[in-house]
């Protein structure tokens, strides 16, 4: 099992050691003048369709998914839950219908009541 | 980079109306074109390297243009990129609405002096190497505006141009030979050119 | 930890490298290197591949200069993009303008390792295969959230917080529509998924695959949830100041996605490498390449929906499908464990349509903004 990971991990390293490369190749064609660098002030300002940007960008400001990730996390995390479950479940036989159906049912109830209150409305 | 905080309508209208006034003072002249910019021992010097090639055939086997069209050529354009004239051929029918991906402007109609700065600013955002077609005669000298007092007597007063394209508008085949004389200028670029 | 080092100890016995004294190694670096290698080569002909059917489908020619039937105009686009002006603005956020690309790639093809290409011819046969994919796939909008957040845009700000939005919408029927086929074949490692599928399992979940492939559309932002590239709204998504090699890692990305959905859908629903006369790995590329033609179909004939029609149709639509879905699936699993297969997909079939036909009762056609 530890042996499986220890590939994952290694091949963790070789693509990430190909994605650096693959962004750092640029860089190395500068120094021999095939990528062209012309820097210029206005260059390096952002693009807004050609106008100023006027204000800070890194403000705060309202996040509308806001109650999307609070469902997401909540469902996610229970719905997690039913993968050990749907791996067993031919062992288990249908004793255990019951419990993960009770436990979807509490889920719903949740879900029902995001919805009625107006959590899954983009606004 | 200063950022700019004023807030008032007026605040911004003021400053639009002297950004305007100064590139419209400041772009009395036509500018050279790329080519007069060679430095002349690189001019007599142009050697085709296989760098060359090969990076001369990529760039202008995708030029991909910038979605900057001010006027009614446009409509020939889109109809350059669409079924009958097919820009997809050459590999063009990528439309980057970021400067920083495209590699051509394709000048598509009248230029007034209020749009004047932004394009100036996409262009001068756009990432090297880039190139721009002048399309129609507003693209050439302003066309049948040429006089008014608000447009811009062509966009070389602002931008270096690769191509010149007349008509009003030109017809898609007009413009593909444009297109077609832009890929060859492209082939006879140096990457020392910068 | 001799234990990690073990000559063959993670790798199938049908690997013919699977004893060899440097197993491990050679294992890692032939499908690491293949992998790799595998997906670019991919991406090169599958993006030629896009451009022609698009043309086609819009009764164009589509790119035909570039070599043989237009078969190098991705090789030029990368050649091109490859020796662009890089630009990093100056009020970035440097390191993160950076490392973002790297942090968006690496999970695609991360999620490459544990897909058979043939019986036990995988990177690491994990027995949490598919846990592993989710878990793996939604790093992808980190990157995303970091490359328009450290743009200093407010463009790429907008975009990519719509972008989260979408991710992480569509995640949950993503992996609700996978339990059913967990259900089915009582392993989450994708060997024995694909092992178990003597029928393809689109055809005992037909509302699962639906599921599936609607929520992986949205997951790789392709048309008709493609708001983040909406350029008349967005100009163009959250790379706008991306230029250059780290916008086309962006590019790859995207339709490394597009790749990997596809080999996933191949995998989990119509019968991964499994197949008569030809090599498995053959089939295994035959259907991904049917899976992305279909993507592309789809792309060219669908609109473009409203963010507020995406985040309703993911949350009111086909999360309760896919519960459905499970219920369904689970209550023949555990009473009738013999039940033919095609009584299974015709129940699920029917389940599946009579959902939809009572679902559009509840829009009025030309209506405004819906409200369910
Ligand atoms: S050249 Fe003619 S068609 Fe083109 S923008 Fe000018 S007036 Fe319009």
């Amino acid at each position: 099992m530890l042996s499986e990971f220890s590939l994952i991990a290694l091949f963790i390293l070789i693509v990430m050691g190909f994605a650096t490369t693959l962004v750092l190749i640029p860089q190395a064609l500068k120094k021999i003048g095939i990528v062209p660098s012309k820097p210029s002030e206005v260059k390096y300002e952002p693009y807004e369709c050609g106008l100023e940007t006027i204000g800070e960008t890194w403000v705060q400001f309202k996040i509308r998914y806001y109650f999307y990730a609070l469902l997401l996390i909540t469902l996610d995390i229970t719905v997690i839950f039913l993968y050990p479950w749907a791996v067993e479940l031919k062992n288990l036989g249908s004793s255990s219908l019951g419990v993960i159906f009770s436990f979807i049912g509490i889920l719903a109830v949740g879900y029902i009541y995001a919805w009625r209150k107006g959590a899954l409305e983009w606004k | 980079m200063e950022i700019r905080t004023d807030s008032t309508s007026l605040d911004i209208d003021r400053h639009e109306g002297n950004l305007i006034k100064e590139l419209r003072s400041s772009s009395t002249k036509p500018v050279t074109e790329p080519s007069g910019w060679l430095s002349e021992d690189l001019k007599r010097n142009i050697f085709l390297t296989t760098v060359d090639n090969v990076l001369n055939w990529g760039r202008k086997s995708s030029l991909w243009t910038e979605t900057a069209f001010t006027a009614c050529c446009t409509f020939e354009f889109i109809s350059l990129s669409s079924s009958r004239f097919d820009i997809a051929r050459f590999g063009m029918e990528v439309l980057r609405s970021s400067p920083r991906h495209a590699d051509l402007i394709i000048t598509a109609g009248t230029l007034t002096w209020k749009m004047a700065p932004q394009i100036k600013r996409v262009y001068e955002q756009m990432a090297e190497p880039k190139w721009v077609i002048a399309m129609g005669a507003c693209g050439i000298t302003g066309g049948i505006f040429a006089d008014s007092y608000s447009v811009v007597p062509g966009y070389n007063r602002i931008l270096p141009i690769d191509v010149y394209i007349p008509g009003c508008p030109p017809r898609p085949e007009a413009l593909l030979a444009g297109i077609e004389l832009l890929r060859k200028k492209v082939e006879k670029r140096s990457f020392l050119q910068g | 930890m001799p234990e990690l080092i073990t000559v063959g100890a993670a790798i199938s016995p049908n690997l013919p490298w699977s004893d060899w004294q440097f197993g491990f190694w050679i294992h890692l670096l032939i499908f690491g290197i293949g992998i790799i290698s595998l997906l670019l080569g991919s991406v090169i002909i599958f993006i030629w591949l896009e451009r022609r059917l698009v043309g086609r489908f819009q009764r164009r020619l589509g790119p035909n200069r570039a070599g043989p039937l237009g078969l190098l105009q991705s090789v030029a686009d990368v050649i091109k993009i490859l020796t662009k002006e890089d630009i990093v603005p100056s009020r970035a956020d440097k390191l993160i303008f950076w490392i973002a690309p790297i942090v968006a790639f690496t999970p695609v093809v991360l999620m490459l390792a544990v897909v058979p290409v043939a019986d036990g011819a995988l990177l690491a046969d994990l027995n949490i295969g598919i846990l592993f994919v989710i878990a793996i796939s939604s790093i992808t909008a980190l990157g995303v959230f970091m490359a328009g957040w450290a743009s200093y845009n407010k463009y790429s700000i907008l975009s990519a917080m719509r972008t989260v939005a979408q991710l992480v919408s569509y995640e949950m029927p993503l992996i609700l529509s996978m339990v059913g086929v967990v259900i089915i074949a009582g392993s989450l490692s994708l060997n024995d998924i694909v092992k178990t599928q003597t029928v393809p399992f689109i055809v005992l979940q037909p509302a699962g695959f639906f599921i599936f492939f609607i929520a992986s559309l949205a997951e790789i932002n392709r048309t008709p949830f493609d708001l983040l590239e909406a350029d008349s709204e967005l100009v163009a998504g959250y790379n706008i100041e991306y230029s250059g090699m780290k916008f086309a890692t962006f590019y790859l990305t995207e339709y490394c996605e597009a790749i990997v959905l596809s080999t996933l859908a191949a995998t989990i629903f119509l019968g991964g490498w499994q197949g008569p006369w030809l090599p498995p790995i053959v089939w295994l590329l035959l259907k991904i390449g049917i899976v992305f033609c279909f993507i592309v179909w789809i792309r060219s004939t669908l609109p473009r929906l409203r963010i507020d029609q995406v985040m309703g149709f993911a949350w009111k639509f086909l999360l309760p499908l896919a519960i459905l879905n499970i219920f369904v699936t689970s209550i023949f699993v555990a009473l009738w464990p013999e039940t033919p297969a095609w009584l299974m997909g015709l129940t699920n079939l029917a389940i599946l349509v009579a959902y939809i036909l009572f679902w559009s009762k509840l829009f009025k056609p030309g209506g405004k903004a819906v409200a369910v």
